[in-house]
C-alpha cells in the first residue's frame, strides 16, 4: 500500500541541501586551488575554501547530533539482503519496468546500495576529507604542528577524495530520477513529502492505537488476576481519575460498588474462558465516589495461544440515560464499528463490525468513497457538521446518528469521532460506532 | 484542511528554515568582503626605524683639518687623532681585511674572502692587486707586501666624503691621483683634501656606490639589484631608496656599530651572522592576511617583494672568458656592443650576455654558503658552483630567496682538476691583458697563491649565486599568489616539496577526471536506455 508520507524532516532537508551546496562550492574553489582552472583568483578561493570548510564542519557536528538524537543513524546500517537484487534492478530490471526490489518506507528510506554508499561517505570519504583538509589548513611547513614531511600525501588524498565525491554527486543526481516519477525524489527532498510504501498491518495498528488513545471511548486491559494493566485517557476521564499510576496495577474491583461487583466478577470469568462480550451496560464507581453509566465491551487477550487477560472499551452513556435500556439490547447484538476518514472525507478504513452494521460484504466496496454514502440525504448535514467540528480539532462522543446501509435500509447508532493528527496537522477523522437500532426500530413499529 | 493558525505556524517554520539557510552565506559574503576592504587600506607597518638627519659635529670647525694636506695618509692621521679608537675598529672589518671567518668541510676555520677566493667575473685579485684594490678602503695594496696593521693606510674619506669629489684611480692600488690623469675617456683630478676633510659625514649612497654599484668593473655588472642609478632612483624601482619614496640611504638598513657594517653578500660571505633583515623594521608578521604571514616561515620577504631586478640598467648574466683574445684586423682591441650599448665582446675579457628586468631564480637558503677554495678539485661536466647557497625544504632555517645566477666560462687546469687564478693585470711579460697568453697568465697567477699548475689549461662552466635584496617593488607590485601557485610557477625548479596549485599527480588527475567522465557517460547511457525502453 502506498501513501503520501512525511519522510524528510526539516533539519534533514536543510542538512542535505546545505551539504550539497557546500560540496559544490568546495569542489569549485578546491579545483581552482588545485590549478585545474583560474577564475576567481587564488587568494579568494583559498579564503573561501577555508570558510566553507569551517561551515561544513559545523554542519557535520549538527548532523551527527541529529542522527543520534532521532535514531536516524539506524537507516544507514548496511545490509547485504537484496543488494544483488538492487544491483540487477539498476542493470536490467529498470529497463523492463520491473518494480523496485525493496520498498521505501519511513523506517527504511534507503535501499541496500544507498545504505552502503551513504555509510561509506559518512564514515570514510567525508572524515578523510575533513582530516586531510585540516592537516592541509594547519600544517605549516616542517614539524608544525603535525609532523608530516610535506603536503604531498595529504594533498593527493584530499584531491582523490574530491574526485570521489564528485563522481558520487553525478551518480547520485542521476539516480534521483529513478523514483516513481523522474522528479519525485527531488521534490521529496525539497518538501519532505513522498509517496512511499506503508506496512498495512503496521498502519492499521498505528491508527487503532491512535484511535484508542484519542477516542472518547475508554479502553482498558486487565491481566488474568484482574489487575489493571492499561487504560487510556478517556477511561481515566470517565472514572474521574487524574493520575494513571493510581489505577495501574490495582484490582478491577475498586471500579464498582459492592452491588455491581458480582456482575463484573462473572463477566471477567466468562471472558477469561474465551467469551466475547459486547454492549453490556454497567454502573461504574468513580474515584471520587460518584457513579456513572457506560456500555462495555470485553474480549480476551490472547498471547501465543493462551488467554492472558481481558480488554475492551467502554462508552459513556450517563448523559443519554433515557436510552440506556434500549442501548443495552442494541449494543449487545453488535460489535463496535471502527471507521477512518481522510481530510477530504473519503473513507480510508473500516472494520468488520462496521461492514456488518452497514450491510456491506467487504471493505473494497466502501474504501475510497465519500462519507456521504453513509447517510440519507436528509441526514447528511448532521454528519457534515460533525466532520467539520472534528477537522477543527474537536472530539465528539455519544452522538446519535441514523445510518444508511448498503441496501438503503437505515439503522441507528451512537458515534464517537476524533481528529487524526500527523505532527500538528489534522489529516482525517476516526472513531467508533455502537449500534442501537434494534430497539428504536422496534419502538417505531 | 488546515486551520489559519496552523498555516501561520507552517509559514513561520519555512521562514526560519529559509533564514537558517541564507544567513551563513550572507555572513560569509560580508566576512570576505570586509577582509578585502580592510586590505585595501593597508599601511606598511614599521618598527625600529629612525633616521638621523642632523650631523653631530661640524668638521669644518676643527683646527687640525685646516692644515695643508699633501698626502691622503695625512688626512687619515688627522682623523685618527680624534677618532683614536676607530682605526682599530676599521682594521677588524671585512672592508679592510677582505676576508671573513669560513668553516671548511674538514671543520677548520680559515680566513676567506676576496684575498683568496675566485669568482667568475675578473676571477681573483692575487697578482692583479693594483687594479682590484682601487676598491679597497686603504692606500697601496699593490701586492702581498701590503701592511694590514698600519692604520695610516686606511682610506677614511672614500666612505665619508660628502663633497662627491673624491675618487680613487682605477689602477692605483687604492690611491687617488697626485696629478691630473686619464683612464679611458675619464679624467681624474687630485682631490682637495682640505675641502673633503672639512665636509665628512655619514656615508651616503654615493659613497657606498662608488665601489658596490660598479663591482666587476662596470655599472651593475655584478649585483643586478644595486647600480649607479640608485643615486637618482624612483620608488617604482626601489621603494626604500626612491627619492620620491622613503629616500633611505644604504646605512639606514645596513646598521653599523664601530665600523662593523651589517649585511652579507654570499658571493664571499658564508655565515648566518651580521645579516640585515627586513623583519627588523617590518616585523615577521607584516601582513593583514594570516595565510600570507604564515608564508614568511618559508618564503623570504624578497621573494615576493622583488619580482624582478636590473630594472634600469642591464646586469651581466654570462661571461665567457674562452672567447677573449680576438682583435680587429688592424690589431686594435675589438669591442662589440648591443643595441642598448651593453658591451657584448671585449678582446681582453671575452663575450658577455646582459639582461634587463630579470626574473630571479629561486633557491632554498638558510643564510650559510660554501665557497670554492683554491686547490679544491672540480667536476667540469656540470657547472662548477663557485659559491653554493645551502638549504632545502626540510631545513627549518631555510627560506626561498630570489637569486641572480651568474654563469661563466673560465680557465681551469684539466690535469689537476682545479680552477685557475690567472694573472690578468700588469705591465709585465706574463699578464694576460698585455700578452694574451693564458699559459703564462695561469703560471704567474697560480704561483702567486702557491698553487700548482700543470701547464695545461681549458675552460670550464661555472656558476655564482647572488641573493637579491634590493630594488624592492612598491606595494601592489609584489608577486601574486599564482606567480608561484600555478602550473606555470616561478618556483618550478624547487621540486623538493608539494606546492598547492603547482603540483599534482597526473596519474591521480587522470584517474579522477576519468572516474567523473565514466560516471557521466554511464549515467547518460543508462538514461538513454531508460528513455528508449
Amino acid at each position: 500500500m502506498k501513501k503520501r508520507t512525511y519522510i524528510y524532516r526539516g533539519f534533514e532537508r536543510f542538512w542535505h541541501w546545505s551539504q550539497a551546496l557546500l560540496i559544490f562550492f568546495l569542489a569549485l574553489t578546491g579545483f581552482e586551488i588545485h590549478g585545474t582552472f583560474s577564475v576567481f583568483g587564488f587568494e579568494n578561493v583559498v579564503r573561501w575554501h577555508d570558510i566553507a570548510a569551517w561551515a561544513f564542519l559545523v554542519l557535520i557536528v549538527f548532523a551527527i547530533f541529529w542522527h543520534f538524537v532521532t535514531g536516524e543513524w539506524k537507516q544507514y546500517i548496511p545490509t547485504t539482503k537484496f543488494i544483488k537484487a538492487q544491483i540487477s534492478y539498476y542493470i536490467t530490471g529498470i529497463f523492463k519496468g520491473a518494480p523496485h526490489p525493496t520498498h521505501k518506507t519511513i523506517y527504511n528510506k534507503f535501499n541496500p546500495l544507498q545504505r552502503i554508499i551513504y555509510l561509506g561517505l559518512k564514515l570514510l570519504v567525508i572524515p578523510v576529507q575533513v582530516l586531510t583538509g585540516f592537516i592541509y589548513m594547519f600544517y605549516i611547513y616542517p614539524n608544525n604542528p603535525v609532523n608530516v614531511s610535506g603536503l604531498s600525501v595529504i594533498a593527493l588524498i584530499h584531491t582523490f577524495g574530491a574526485f570521489t565525491l564528485l563522481a558520487f554527486v553525478i551518480a547520485h543526481v542521476y539516480l534521483t530520477t529513478t523514483g516513481d516519477t523522474p522528479l519525485s525524489s527531488i521534490k521529496a527532498m525539497l518538501t519532505g513529502w513522498e509517496v512511499v510504501d506503508v506496512d498495512e498491518k503496521e498502519e492499521r495498528t498505528k491508527h487503532l492505537q491512535h484511535a484508542v488513545d484519542e477516542s472518547a471511548a475508554g479502553y482498558y486491559r486487565i491481566d488474568k488476576e484482574g489487575n489493571i494493566i492499561d487504560v487510556n485517557e478517556a477511561w481515566l476521564k470517565m472514572f474521574k481519575c487524574k493520575d494513571r499510576s493510581k489505577v495501574i496495577g490495582k484490582h478491577y474491583s475498586f471500579t464498582r460498588d459492592k452491588k455491581n461487583l458480582k456482575e463484573l466478577d462473572d463477566l471477567v470469568k466468562r471472558v477469561l474462558n474465551g467469551e466475547v462480550i459486547t454492549g453490556l451496560p454497567a454502573t461504574r464507581q468513580c474515584m471520587d465516589g460518584s457513579k456513572g453509566k457506560h456500555l462495555l465491551s470485553a474480549n480476551p487477550v490472547i498471547e501465543e495461544g493462551e488467554i492472558t487477560g481481558m480488554e475492551g472499551f467502554i462508552l459513556d452513556i450517563s448523559e443519554t440515560e433515557e436510552l440506556t435500556e434500549h442501548m443495552y439490547y442494541a449494543v449487545r447484538n453488535s460489535g463496535a464499528g471502527y471507521y477512518r476518514l481522510n481530510e477530504e472525507g473519503i473513507i480510508t478504513d473500516v472494520n468488520e463490525a462496521w461492514l456488518e452494521l452497514y450491510k456491506y460484504d467487504n471493505k473494497e466496496e466502501v474504501i475510497g468513497k465519500h462519507y456521504t454514502i453513509t447517510r440519507r440525504p436528509t441526514e447528511v448535514g448532521q454528519l457534515e457538521d460533525t466532520f467539520k467540528k472534528v477537522m477543527n480539532g474537536e472530539t465528539l462522543s455519544g452522538k446519535l446518528a441514523i445510518r444508511r446501509c448498503k441496501d438503503g435500509s437505515v439503522g441507528k447508532h451512537i458515534l464517537s469521532a476524533d481528529p487524526i493528527f500527523i505532527g500538528n496537522k489534522i489529516v482525517g477523522m476516526e472513531g467508533f460506532i455502537l449500534d442501537i437500532s434494534e430497539i428504536d426500530i422496534d419502538k417505531e413499529e | 484542511m488546515l486551520t489559519v493558525k496552523q498555516s501561520q505556524k507552517n509559514f513561520i517554520k519555512l521562514l526560519i528554515l529559509f533564514i537558517a539557510i541564507i544567513t551563513p552565506w550572507v555572513i560569509g559574503y560580508f566576512y570576505v568582503k570586509n577582509i578585502k576592504d580592510s586590505q585595501k587600506a593597508d599601511k606598511v607597518k614599521l618598527v625600529n626605524y629612525k633616521k638621523d638627519t642632523i650631523p653631530k659635529v661640524n668638521h669644518s670647525k676643527f683646527e687640525i683639518l685646516q692644515q695643508k694636506f699633501e698626502t691622503p695618509q695625512q688626512v687619515t692621521e688627522a682623523c685618527l687623532s680624534c677618532h683614536n679608537r676607530t682605526g682599530h675598529d676599521v682594521m677588524k672589518s671585512s672592508h679592510w681585511n677582505w676576508t671573513k671567518d669560513y668553516r671548511t668541510d674538514s671543520g677548520d676555520t680559515i680566513q676567506l674572502g676576496k684575498k683568496n677566493i675566485i669568482n667568475n667575473f675578473c676571477i681573483g685579485i692575487s697578482s692583479n692587486e693594483p687594479r682590484c684594490t682601487s676598491c679597497h678602503i686603504g692606500y697601496g695594496w699593490k701586492d702581498h707586501s701590503f701592511d694590514f696593521t698600519d692604520s695610516r693606510n686606511i682610506d677614511c674619506i672614500v666612505c665619508h666624503d660628502r663633497t662627491g669629489t673624491y675618487k680613487k684611480f682605477p689602477t692605483g692600488a687604492g690611491y687617488p691621483v697626485k696629478e691630473v690623469k686619464k683612464f679611458g675617456n675619464k679624467t681624474f683630478y687630485p682631490p682637495d683634501y682640505n675641502k673633503i676633510a672639512q665636509n665628512v659625514g655619514t656615508p651616503a649612497r654615493q659613497n657606498c656606490g662608488t665601489c658596490h654599484f660598479v663591482g666587476g668593473g662596470g655599472n651593475n655588472v655584478k649585483h643586478g639589484d644595486i647600480a649607479n642609478e640608485m643615486n637618482q632612483v624612483t620608488k617604482e624601482v626601489d621603494v626604500h631608496m626612491g627619492l620620491d619614496g622613503a629616500n633611505m640611504e644604504c646605512v639606514d638598513c645596513h646598521k653599523t656599530e664601530r665600523h662593523n657594517i651589517t649585511g652579507n653578500l654570499y658571493s664571499i660571505a658564508s655565515a648566518d651572522t651580521n645579516r640585515v633583515s627586513c623583519e627588523r623594521c617590518h616585523t615577521g608578521q607584516p601582513h593583514k592576511n594570516t595565510i600570507i604571514n604564515q608564508h614568511t616561515k618559508k618564503v623570504a620577504c624578497q621573494t615576493c617583494h622583488i619580482p624582478e631586478y636590473a630594472k634600469v640598467s642591464a646586469t651581466k648574466m654570462y661571461w665567457n672568458w674562452s672567447t677573449a683574445g680576438k682583435f680587429n684586423d688592424d690589431g686594435s682591441v675589438l669591442i662589440k656592443k648591443d643595441s642598448a650599448g651593453n658591451m657584448i665582446y671585449h678582446s681582453l675579457k671575452g663575450s658577455f650576455v646582459w639582461k634587463n628586468n630579470v626574473k630571479p631564480e629561486y633557491m632554498w637558503f638558510n643564510g650559510k654558503a660554501k665557497h670554492y677554495v683554491l686547490g679544491d678539485k672540480v667536476d667540469t661536466t656540470k657547472p662548477v658552483q663557485l659559491n653554493t647557497l645551502l638549504g632545502n625544504y626540510h631545513d627549518k632555517n631555510s627560506k626561498i630567496v630570489p637569486v641572480k645566477v651568474h654563469s661563466g666560462r673560465q680557465i681551469y687546469d684539466p690535469v689537476n682538476n682545479t680552477m685557475i687564478l690567472p694573472h690578468l693585470f700588469g705591465k709585465d711579460s706574463t699578464s694576460y691583458w698585455k700578452n694574451f697568453d693564458w699559459n703564462k697568465a695561469a703560471e704567474t697567477g697560480m704561483k702567486s697563491v702557491n698553487q700548482p699548475y700543470s701547464g695545461k689549461y681549458a675552460f670550464a662552466p661555472t656558476e655564482m649565486y647572488w641573493p637579491i635584496n634590493h630594488m624592492v617593488a612598491p606595494m601592489g607590485k609584489s608577486l601574486q599568489c599564482t606567480d608561484c601557485h600555478s602550473r606555470n610557477s616561478r618556483l618550478a625548479k624547487l621540486t623538493d616539496f608539494y606546492l598547492p596549485g603547482r603540483d599534482y599527480s597526473s596519474f591521480l588527475d587522470w584517474l579522477g577526471f576519468g572516474l567523473m567522465f565514466f560516471a557521466f557517460v554511464g549515467v547518460v547511457i543508462h538514461a538513454v536506455l531508460r528513455i528508449l525502453k
